[in-house]
């Protein structure tokens, strides 16, 4: 049994360009994330954090090493599940049909099912459009759609590649709460990508920082912020250690940012 | 449709004008009337010809002809353009064929395809069908290939079988081409059913013109032009109604 709900050993990953040079990604990466655990990967642009999800996603398979998934507690197989900026619905799907699609791919939808994601669409407001087709729903209502099909497919393990970099900043405060009540309550855990140090540290538990070619973790930061009651994503951003974690991670990219242009 | 009403009365009464001047012309002698045809003569030609003589049936039979080979023509091009979404190595060996086949002018292939299939309306099914069939597998294999990466990756992480992609994908995403194939191939196979019909054959509207020009009856044969365009008016317009009520979910993109 895995200590960690997804461990990743050793991971080699090259890319052969067409004039057969072969470009480096990773080499050697190791990193985990426990169970309910928030983990954000920043990075400059190029950096590999979308090659990273697709290689734990298995979009990708890796030219070495080993990516391992955790069991859920009642020893059935865990899943991974995958988000990205893009809200990716079927325009020729209602919401419902769009919100149960991962299901509809494993087995056929039950009635039990379509009520589930009634009910998670009604926690996030949006219950009056079930069956309304998605060009009449505004960015954040269709990005909290594809929130809703990640998560009723039932994953352990929810991969966000900058979900919410195209939205207004308060449907992205909204946003980055549901997401933090979710490894509360469903004690789901998340690796998130982006380029907002502020999102990264309003959200997680670990921030790690990926540079350098072939790229590795240049520093890793435990988030613990001080706030009254549970943390949320105004919260954190209020909590008085913020700044300095904002400071030192901003001098990590930037280091790795010299490292890398030294090569 | 509403922004288009004014264009519409531009181009009815832009018509209209045309077609009184004409008449005018041809009864004050300012035009040749034998050579040219006239308004009133095209309208006592429609009466007869609906009255006593052959031309409802005539415009039945082109119109089978042509929807027949439409439908079966694009519909297979179509099927088997979809699915060579399964085989992406073959798709490119296929598509060069196509677009070979789409290079030959099909009305050539008519005078082979009457030996073959005799002067009865099989034979015009079959020049309707072939002058579809190239243009709608490229135009499907197109857009089997057109769908976002992305989806399909979505698709790829929640670990669904091929052939589930294919059918909640590929098929959804492409029935906008495939719309928009059946619209353009109208006016193809109407084209393969009219020159069959000119080559050989015993009815429809394309027999009844060609009969009607070796007999300089200019009246006549403006009146199957008119017929044909209408025809094919129509044939669009029922496409397009069909395709407001398959893709509502597209009105207001």
């Amino acid at each position: 049994m895995l200590e960690n709900l997804l461990e990743i050993n050793n991971l080699s990953h090259a890319f052969i360009k067409a004039n057969g040079e072969e470009i480096r990604i990773f080499q050697n990466l190791n990193f985990h994330v426990g169970q309910a655990e928030i983990v954000a990967i920043v990075g400059r642009s190029g950096a590999g954090k979308s090659t990273l999800f697709n290689l734990i996603s298995g979009l990708l398979a890796p030219s070495a090493g080993k990516i391992s998934l955790g069991a859920r507690p009642d020893g059935r197989p865990g899943s991974i599940a995958y988000m990205l900026q893009k809200d990716l619905l079927l325009p020729w799907r209602t919401i419902l049909e769009n919100a149960v699609l991962g299901i509809e791919l494993q087995r056929t939808v039950t009635d039990a099912d379509r009520t589930r994601a009634l009910a998670m669409l009604a926690r996030y407001g949006l219950e009056s459009v079930a069956n309304a087709y998605p060009h009449s729903l505004s960015g954040g209502m269709k990005q909290r759609v594809a929130l809703t099909r990640t998560l009723l497919s039932d994953p352990t393990v929810v991969l966000l590649d900058e979900p919410f970099s195209a939205l207004d900043y308060e449907t992205r405060l909204m946003l980055e709460n549901d997401v933090i009540s979710l490894t509360r309550t469903d004690r789901t855990s998340v690796i998130l990508v982006t380029h907002d140090i502020d999102e990264a540290i309003a959200m997680s538990n670990r921030v790690v920082v990926l540079g350098g070619r072939p790229a590795k973790i240049t520093r890793e930061e435990h988030i613990a912020l001080s706030v009254e009651g549970d943390r949320d994503a105004v919260t954190a951003r209020g909590a008085p250690e913020f700044p300095v974690y904002h400071k030192e991670i901003w001098n990590a990219l930037r280091a790795s940012d010299v490292a890398h242009a030294g090569v | 449709m509403k922004k288009n009403n004014g264009a519409t009365m531009i181009v009815t009464t832009i018509l209209v004008t045309l077609i009184i001047l004409w008449q005018m012309a041809a009864q004050a002698n300012v035009i040749n009337g034998q050579l040219l045809g006239s308004p009133l003569g095209i309208y006592h030609s429609a009466v007869i010809g609906f009255t006593k003589g052959q031309l409802l049936y005539d415009t039945w039979v082109t119109l089978v002809e042509t929807l027949l080979g439409l439908v079966l023509g694009s519909g297979l091009g179509i099927v088997l353009g979809l699915m060579l979404w399964f085989y992406p190595r073959t798709s490119d060996i296929v598509e060069q064929f196509s677009i070979l086949l789409n290079s030959i002018p099909k009305i050539a292939l008519g005078p082979l395809i009457i030996i073959w299939f005799g002067s009865g309306m099989t034979s015009k099914i079959w020049l309707a069908g072939i002058s579809t069939f190239a243009v709608a597998m490229i135009s499907a294999c197109a857009a089997a290939q057109e769908v976002d990466k992305d989806l399909l990756n979505l698709f790829k992480s929640f670990k669904a079988p091929r052939a589930m992609v294919f059918k909640k994908l590929i098929v959804p995403a492409s029935v906008p081409w495939i719309f928009s194939i059946f619209r353009i191939n109208i006016g193809f196979a109407l084209i393969g059913a009219v020159v069959g019909e000119f080559i050989a054959s015993e009815s429809g509207l394309g027999h009844a013109v060609f009969v009607a020009g070796s007999l300089f009856d200019l009246n006549s044969v403006w009146l199957g032009v008119i017929i044909l365009t209408l025809m094919a008016a129509v044939l669009t317009w029922v496409v397009q109604l069909i395709e407001e009520r398959v893709v509502s979910w597209k009105v207001a993109q």
